[in-house]
């Protein structure tokens, strides 16, 4: 135990913390600038001085660490006196045009100064001018207002990792910039724009619209993009969301965010929204009022059940609508409509991959706590770049290298690649070959632990011959062992898995054997998750085969608990896919849909098929906030409220339940209500006052998430399995399907881009988000640039057995030699339109690997 | 690009220091004798090697100012005016140069020949006037001399 007086007053401390954090625990206030608690520690600014007896200069409190019986004064004429030089310094160069500034009134210089400072300045000569550089669309730089406290370079580098800013120049002339000196060619966190404490660096997007004074509400609620589910929070004006800010301390982002969290919140106000209820009357939509709308709905839908049965009508849930939103989904499909077709978009990977990982390893084995990566000492990423698709999870292991744990990827993982990664890059279409090299040494340094005796069998069986495996995979046999002997002593090691992995040829075997690595190592395994709310779909009943609670819906012990709260009849059968759904449509078996928050025909292979299928039914009903392509091919449009605009909950891929909360006020109703109201009118009563009291039922009914209440959920800690229980036990035979390899040869196959700016096609309705990464591009490789005759900017025809495409070409040295890389992101260009449905047997993930494609010019622009 | 000799060197550099980052510095030279000066490639060339990001590359480089940060012409003089030299009539060879040939402090000549840069004392007072071309070391500096020993790069 450790006791500083600090002035006049003994604090005890626990540990040898600096003098500043000493201060901060007693109450204490010192005046800092360059000093943030993410922040490695500076001790450049200066104004954190105090008088420290026995020590013969002033100290830097932020950066002296307490010792024992130390007597330190924060407040005395001498550092008055010091704090008004330093601050008089500063504003030599420092403009005073806070009048004009957006910073103003949330600028610590500002607030230095006007308790410390002077009122006037000695300095006569003029002040150092940089202009504004308002070269990059999301961030402006006024560096003349640059106080150089490094704050923005220390996150970039020190906390984001991303390294894209640096001071250049020195002494008076020293400011940040980023390489180019104009644009940012970085990953647009922003985290840059958090820490800075004047107007040096700020975003664009709210620029000279409001004062940080005009803020009345600071409203905290989840971001609507990935899986990960960072706090974010919402500084609304006159029902327009300024700004978005992270908040220090929060569990899941801790202050940090990325770029779609910061910078994709304009969709929310866009001009595309739908506003009212549309009808197609001769092929054309026409504005009705809700009653006209919902009434049709009911109408139709009724006589699709009457006539035809539960069996013919389908539904699709959304992985960006809240669990209250899917709950009512289901239960309107099951109770209203009579039917297990439910489905969603987590059927393209997520889903499917989770219910193997589970039928292993048991429910909840991916629930794993993101923070929990950076303390791991290896982490294996396999199946993509974690930094792109879940890019606060991509932070956590780079602070797992910072803090010296090893980093392992199979393939090149571009955003860690700074992290001194062990790097195995095995040749195209032998990943599974590598992973059964992996495996099989993995094998020979260690026991089978017992623990899991059915999976243990399957090990045995593996018939796996190491010959020639690192040679055909092209890996260096030092590489390999390297990687192997790192892997192999890993105390604390996890398993990050993607889904590049997930959609690949003979993906249920490559989970087979990740997850047997995973088994010898005894890691932990995570699944990244690229919708907000995909695993509450999942966990909500959203899928043919289970109910609310993930109970299977095929059990006559599990249905019941459900018809005896619901007084209904489900039934026993599990429904269809949502592939299963469009052959289904397609056949003309199926007759109706409703589709909430859902655009299949852009997020599903063969759309041609898709949209066929959906042409071919009786009755569709789209539910969204913008038009998609899906929306356009309906009998009736609802709109619904969105994001910010309504109150519920998200779970994470952690699985964590957030609240989700109301920032904005728009005229409209919640999925849930709409849905409330078709039912209503179909003569069953959703009686719910709010979102709140259908949690309730949700705690009621799903095994678990008894007794979970928004209360609760607000303490912050609402983590699986809650208070209820997951199912343990069911495990059904392990079966894998490994697939036949592919001869790579000197052909081009599709790859799908997965980019750090865009999630789906919602963030192209975010302004800032188009500006960073405007528009659907063919990425190609420098070599495949060379063979074609192409530069970047140059029309390409890509064309595959399932469609052709025209797209600009972006050349990147980072894409694999045969790869060509296209988004699914953009409408009518999305790489979906270029793939067949052809799926992993056991997974159901459609196969987006050894898509030939073909290339031709199509003109220069 | 950088020439496969140039990325040996670089490699070679690295070898000798701990840490990639102590490395930059000398690197940074091999790839402004290889571009001429430090163009955005040439950093990037630098941090494809060293595994450093190349913002910090620059950011470091751009501290020192005696490191190529604009294009120069293919050959430098650097010409010490400091104070024995000035004593002794660098001044006039400054102007010297303007006239014969187009050369201004800090500038270029019209053919890109030649590049001026107006440097701090080299340690040559007793011989003084003095200059670098490139990395050739040259003293008691006349204007005739000076013609003398610029007619031999082209």
């Amino acid at each position: 135990m450790i006791t500083v007086n600090i002035n006049g007053k003994d604090i005890k401390l626990e540990k040898a913390v600096t003098v500043l954090e000493a201060a901060r625990s007693a109450g204490i206030k010192i005046p800092t600038l360059c000093y943030h608690e993410q922040l490695e520690k500076y001790g450049g600014c200066r104004l954190c001085l105090v008088e420290v007896e026995k020590m013969p200069r002033l100290q830097t409190a932020c950066t002296l660490i307490s010792a024992d019986g130390m007597v330190i004064r924060t407040e005395t004429e001498q550092l008055a006196e010091v704090r008004r030089g330093i601050l008089e310094f500063l504003l030599i160069n420092h403009p005073l045009d806070c009048p004009y500034c957006d910073k103003a009134g949330e600028c610590e210089l500002q607030d230095l100064v006007e308790k410390y400072g002077t009122a006037k300045g000695r300095y006569m000569e003029k002040k150092r001018t940089v202009p504004e550089s308002l070269e990059d669309p999301v961030i402006v730089r006024n560096m003349g207002r640059c106080i150089a406290c490094t704050r923005c370079v220390r996150m970039c580098e020190g906390v984001q990792g991303a390294s894209a800013i640096a001071v250049i120049n020195r002494g008076g002339h020293s400011h940040i910039e980023p390489f180019s000196g104009g644009r940012y060619d970085c990953e647009y966190c922003g985290n840059c724009v958090s820490v800075c404490p004047v107007g040096a660096i700020m975003s664009r997007l709210h620029r000279h619209s409001y004062r940080p004074w005009q803020v009345k509400e600071n409203i905290e609620t989840v971001c609507p993009y990935c899986g990960v589910g960072c706090t974010v929070i919402l500084q609304v004006r006159d029902d327009v969301i300024k700004r978005v800010v992270p908040r220090i301390g929060s569990v899941v982002n801790n202050g940090m965010l990325c770029s779609r969290g910061r910078f994709g919140y304009e969709f929310v106000g866009n001009r595309e929204r739908l506003t009212s209820p549309l009808i197609k009357k001769n092929g054309v939509f026409e504005e009705a009022t809700w009653e006209e709308a919902i009434s049709l709905v009911a109408n139709r839908l009724k006589e699709a059940r009457d006539g035809y049965g539960g069996a013919a009508v389908a539904g699709i849930a959304s992985p960006r609508c809240t669990n209250e939103d899917n709950f009512i989904f289901q239960k309107f499909m099951r109770v209203v409509l009579g039917t297990n077709n439910i489905d969603s978009s987590a059927r393209t990977g997520y889903a499917g991959a989770q219910s193997f990982i589970e039928n292993i390893s048991g429910q909840g084995a991916t629930a794993n706590i993101i923070a929990g990566l950076s303390n791991s000492d290896v982490v294996l990423v396999t199946g993509g770049d974690p930094t792109t698709v879940n890019p606060i999870l991509g932070l956590q292991i780079r602070s797992c290298a910072g803090k010296g744990g090893n980093i392992l990827t199979v393939g090149h993982v571009r955003g860690l690649r700074h992290f001194n990664p062990a790097e195995l890059r095995p040749a195209l279409f032998t990943e599974t070959l590598l992973l059964e090299g992996i495996l099989h040494s993995l094998k020979n340094t260690k026991e089978l632990p017992g623990s899991n005796p059915k999976f243990e069998a399957k090990i045995r069986e593996l018939n796996i011959s190491p010959e020639d495996i690192i040679k055909t995979c092209g890996v260096s046999e030092e590489d390999f062992n390297g990687f192997l002997k790192k892997l192999s002593g890993a105390a604390n090691p996890a398993i990050v898995i993607g889904k590049e992995l997930i959609q690949s040829i003979g993906s249920s075997y490559k989970l087979f054997l990740v997850l047997a690595i995973n088994y010898l190592i005894n890691g932990r395994v995570y699944l990244l998750s690229e919708r907000a709310n995909e695993q509450g779909l999942i966990d909500m009943g959203c899928t043919p085969d289970s109910l609310p609670g993930c109970r299977p819906v095929a059990y006559a012990e599990f249905r019941r608990r459900y018809e005896t709260a619901w007084k209904t009849t489900i039934p026993d059968k599990p429904g269809l896919s949502i592939f299963e759904m469009m052959d289904s449509a397609g056949s003309g078996a199926l007759k109706a849909m409703y589709i909430m928050g859902e655009n299949p025909l852009f997020n599903l292979p063969e759309s041609h098929a898709s949209e066929a299928a959906l042409k071919n039914l009786d009755f569709l009903v789209v539910q969204d906030i913008f038009l998609t392509e899906t929306g356009k091919l309906a009998d009736v449009v609802l709109p619904s409220l969105g994001w910010s605009e309504k109150e519920g909950t998200f779970t994470n891929m952690e699985r964590r339940i957030q609240r989700l909360r109301k920032a904005v006020y728009r005229d409209g109703m919640e999925d849930w209500k709409i849905l409330s109201e078709v039912a209503k009118n179909m003569g069953v009563k959703f009686n719910y006052a709010d979102a709140e009291e259908i949690f309730n039922e949700i705690s009621r009914v799903s095994p678990l998430h008894r007794d979970l209440t928004y209360n609760e959920i607000e303490k912050g800690n609402a983590l699986y399995p809650y208070k209820g229980e997951p199912l343990r036990g069911v495990m059904e035979d392990i079966v894998s399907h490994k697939g036949d390899r592919l001869d790579a040869g000197d052909k081009l196959y599709l790859g799908l881009e997965r980019p750090l700016f865009h999630s789906g096609t919602l963030s192209t309705k975010a302004s800032a988000l188009l500006h960073i990464y405007p528009e659907a591009v063919a990425t190609i490789s420098p070599s495949t640039a060379e063979k074609f005759s192409l530069k970047p900017g140059d029309k390409v025809r890509v064309t595959t057995g399932a469609g052709s495409l025209s797209l600009p070409v972006a050349v990147d040295d980072a894409v694999h030699g045969s790869l060509v890389m296209i988004t699914n992101n953009f409408e009518g260009k999305g790489a979906f339109a270029l793939i067949k449905y052809i799926a992993d047997p056991v997974t159901k993930a459609p196969v987006i690997e050894g898509i030939e494609v073909h290339l031709e010019k199509d003109g220069t622009v | 690009m950088l020439s496969e000799a140039a990325i040996k060197e670089i490699e070679a550099i690295r070898a000798k220091y701990p840490t990639a980052r102590a490395a930059l510095l000398p690197a940074i030279y091999v790839a402004q004798r290889e571009f001429g000066w430090l163009s955005p490639e040439a950093y990037e060339a630098v941090s494809d090697i060293l595994g450093i990001p190349k913002a910090i590359a620059r950011g470091v480089a751009t501290f020192y100012a005696m490191y190529r940060h604009r294009p120069m012409g293919r050959n430098v003089v650097q010409l010490c005016t400091n104070v024995s030299c000035m004593i002794l009539g660098a001044e006039k060879l400054v102007d010297f140069l303007k006239n014969r040939y187009s050369l201004e402090p800090g500038g270029t000549d019209p053919d890109g020949r030649f590049s001026l840069v107006i440097m701090e004392c080299i340690g040559a007072c007793g011989t003084a006037p003095a200059m670098l071309v490139n990395e050739d070391f040259y003293e008691n500096l006349t204007e005739k001399y000076i013609e003398e020993i610029l007619g031999k790069y082209k």
